[in-house]
């Protein structure tokens, strides 16, 4: 019962949500409106709360229904549970962020079978339960984004250093391998003098940058490649009174670094413009939907963001962005 | 008298071999910013593993400190982006820790159950715990609450002696006081200990406790140095506790060891990892060197007790 007020809820809401349809937009005729289900990995979280403003502005623009639900804490069996009642409720197409991998699968392969159409985003399922993939960052986009920050705010010249969770984190040695591919290739006067794990810990990151501080005193920038290290070295330089003289830039989510960025401690903070991620996300569930999108394109033309890459089946959002002292008041993840 | 001390002043051996080096090759090491903070990262560590040293002592180990040192770090963080002041904060994250001792002092001393057992559930308890909790978001703290509101040298400073007033005070009392001696007591034999009066179970339990607010203080003096808190913070530091006090002389099958020994195995422990960053060293040697040492000091031990007959 509660679960049925739950669901009238959001039907309302998504309803509301889109007052002025414009089935021209939909491909396949007069009256169909597509319904789309999105769910966050959590609802409570800010980073999924602002992908859930841009779907909603792919919503009305697409004259879509968006039906917005998730668990209220990551939690993969809830996530199974909304998704087969959306199987039964028969929408048309079903977004995700996969909290488990594997533990999805099921439950999106029976939608799939009852002809609905499923694309992930953020994270994803495995390939074989799902048509696209929406992947919002590229390990050479995040390398090469991250070098060329780096050489924009040192003059593209002096050393730096490296703090990175592992040694051995996959994703992080090929994020580190475009770094070093970019620094070889455009930037010949600046040297990379060490990389030191934090174990993923804000206070190891702070203790190695406050040892690279000052084992290496021509040192210019600090980057951070994974999301707790980047206060952890900012707090570092501060506390060694280094604020601007030795730069500060990394991965992160802008409500961690906000404080460090404000004071100029920390100049840029990478990451995608989780905005428009929804706001893709929705686009090509939609296009998914109504048939204009089809496994083998390469380009897909995706409103406001224009012409979006496809490689093999995942929808690229392209460059990540950067969020700096100007513009990081207007994110509130 | 000699050999009781062999493993000791090895270590502080080492330890001046190693300065040395870095007094000559890499003088920027002893610089005296980047060294305040490094001593004032470390302070926390000191005072967690006095309180594992205690409970090694008396023949158990606890392997969830660094989890309740999580806990308690999020406690305090919470209690204070609550607006709360500074007093209360530091009790609620000591009561938060003395709590969590109690729980694993209780299971093990109270149901007999084994230490290793028990401190490896509630390590993964603790911290599965928080991480459906918090996940793994930061709790960022009002801005008058870093440094105890005082500056950050002055700060920093105030870390050190709270760690060097404690350590001083233990070694003391462990040495000179008879409950000091109730742990070596019943670390060595708790029968023994039993017939001549001394409640091993008891003494156990306190061992826990007093570990406990100790990891509580702990993550106290960790929370006020930066604006916000980790929740996956402490990480790793059972590790470091327990190798700080077996690599100081502190036997882990009990009733030996003491503070000096474990306050020389940690100072190793922690100018090994910089040092390798002043001398340039690959980090992926990092652990190796650490992990041999470890095991250095456990041989050195080995051969000590082979030499001394029962």
């Amino acid at each position: 019962m509660k679960r049925l007020l739950i669901l009238s809820a959001v039907l309302a809401f998504a309803v509301g949500c889109s007052k002025s349809p414009k089935p021209s937009h939909n491909e396949e005729g007069a009256g169909k409106k597509l319904t789309i289900a999105l769910m966050p990995k959590s609802k409570g979280n800010g980073y999924f709360i602002s992908c859930k403003q841009g779907a909603d502005e792919a919503a009305r623009e697409l004259g879509v229904d968006l039906l917005f639900d998730g668990p209220t804490d990551p939690d993969p069996a809830r996530q199974n549970e909304i998704i087969e009642n959306w199987s039964t409720l028969g929408v048309d197409v079903i977004a995700v962020a996969c909290e488990n991998k594997e533990g999805i699968s099921t439950a999106l392969r029976k939608a799939r079978q009852k002809g609905i159409k499923v694309v992930t985003y953020d994270s994803d399922s495995t390939t074989d339960v799902r048509d696209f993939f929406v992947n919002q960052a590229t390990p050479q986009g995040i390398g090469n984004t991250l070098m060329d920050e780096a050489a924009r705010l040192t003059g593209e010249e002096g050393e730096f250093a490296i703090i990175t969770a592992s040694l051995t984190a996959a994703n992080m040695n090929e994020w580190r391998k475009n770094i070093e591919a970019r620094l070889a290739e455009k930037y010949p006067r600046m040297k990379l003098v060490a990389t030191k794990p934090c174990d993923d810990l804000k206070d190891k990151a702070q203790s190695e940058t406050t040892s690279l501080l000052s084992a290496y005193p021509n040192l210019k920038l600090v980057m951070a490649i994974c999301t707790p290290a980047v206060p952890g070295a900012a707090e570092a330089v501060k506390q060694a009174g280094k604020s601007g003289a030795v730069k500060v830039i990394g991965l992160g989510l802008p409500s961690e670094n906000r404080k460090y960025v404000k004071e100029d401690v920390t100049q840029s903070v990478i990451l995608w413009k989780t905005i428009d991620l929804g706001y893709l996300t929705i686009h090509a569930a939609n296009a998914l939907g109504s048939g204009t999108l089809k496994p083998g394109a390469a380009t897909y033309k995706a409103g406001r963001l224009g012409d979006v890459e496809i490689a093999g089946d995942n929808i690229l959002l392209g460059k990540p962005f950067i969020f700096n002292k100007e513009n990081i008041d207007q994110f509130d993840f | 008298m000699r050999i009781r001390y062999f493993r000791e002043w090895s270590v502080v051996a080492v330890l001046v071999l190693l300065l040395g080096a870095l007094a000559i090759m890499a003088p920027a090491f002893f610089d005296g910013q980047p060294m305040l903070s490094r001593l004032a990262r470390e302070a926390p560590t000191l005072v967690a593993a006095c309180g594992i040293a205690l409970v090694i002592i008396c023949r158990q180990i606890d392997i969830s400190i660094g989890s309740q040192f999580a806990l308690c770090g999020v406690c305090a963080g919470l209690l204070a982006a609550a607006k709360l002041p500074m007093a209360v904060v530091c009790v609620g994250s000591i009561a938060a820790g003395t709590s969590l001792g109690a729980i694993n002092g209780a299971l093990v001393a109270g149901l007999g159950l084994p230490s290793i057992v028990v401190t490896l559930a509630t390590m993964v308890i603790w911290r599965e715990g928080l991480r459906w909790y918090r996940e793994g978001q930061f709790i960022n703290l009002p801005d008058q609450f870093q440094w105890f509101g005082l500056s950050q040298s002055a700060g920093q400073y105030t870390l050190l002696w709270i760690a060097a007033l404690l350590l001083i005070i233990l070694a003391l009392a462990m040495k000179h006081l008879a409950v000091g001696r109730f742990f070596y007591a019943v670390g060595s034999d708790a029968e023994a200990a039993r017939l001549a009066g001394i409640r091993p179970r008891l003494t156990t339990f306190t061992a826990f406790v007093l570990l406990g607010a100790f990891t509580g203080l702990a993550a106290m003096m960790n929370v006020v140095q930066s604006p916000q808190v980790d929740p996956k913070s402490g990480t790793g530091l059972e590790l470091k506790a327990i190798a700080a006090a077996v690599v100081g002389g502190v036997a882990i099958s009990g009733g030996r060891g003491n503070l000096w020994g474990l306050f020389a195995g940690l100072l190793l422990l922690i100018t090994i990892n910089p040092a390798l960053t002043y001398l340039h060293v690959e980090p992926y040697w990092e652990k190796a060197i650490q992990g041999a040492i470890i095991l250095l000091a456990v041989i050195a031990d080995g051969v000590r007790s082979r030499r001394q007959p029962h």
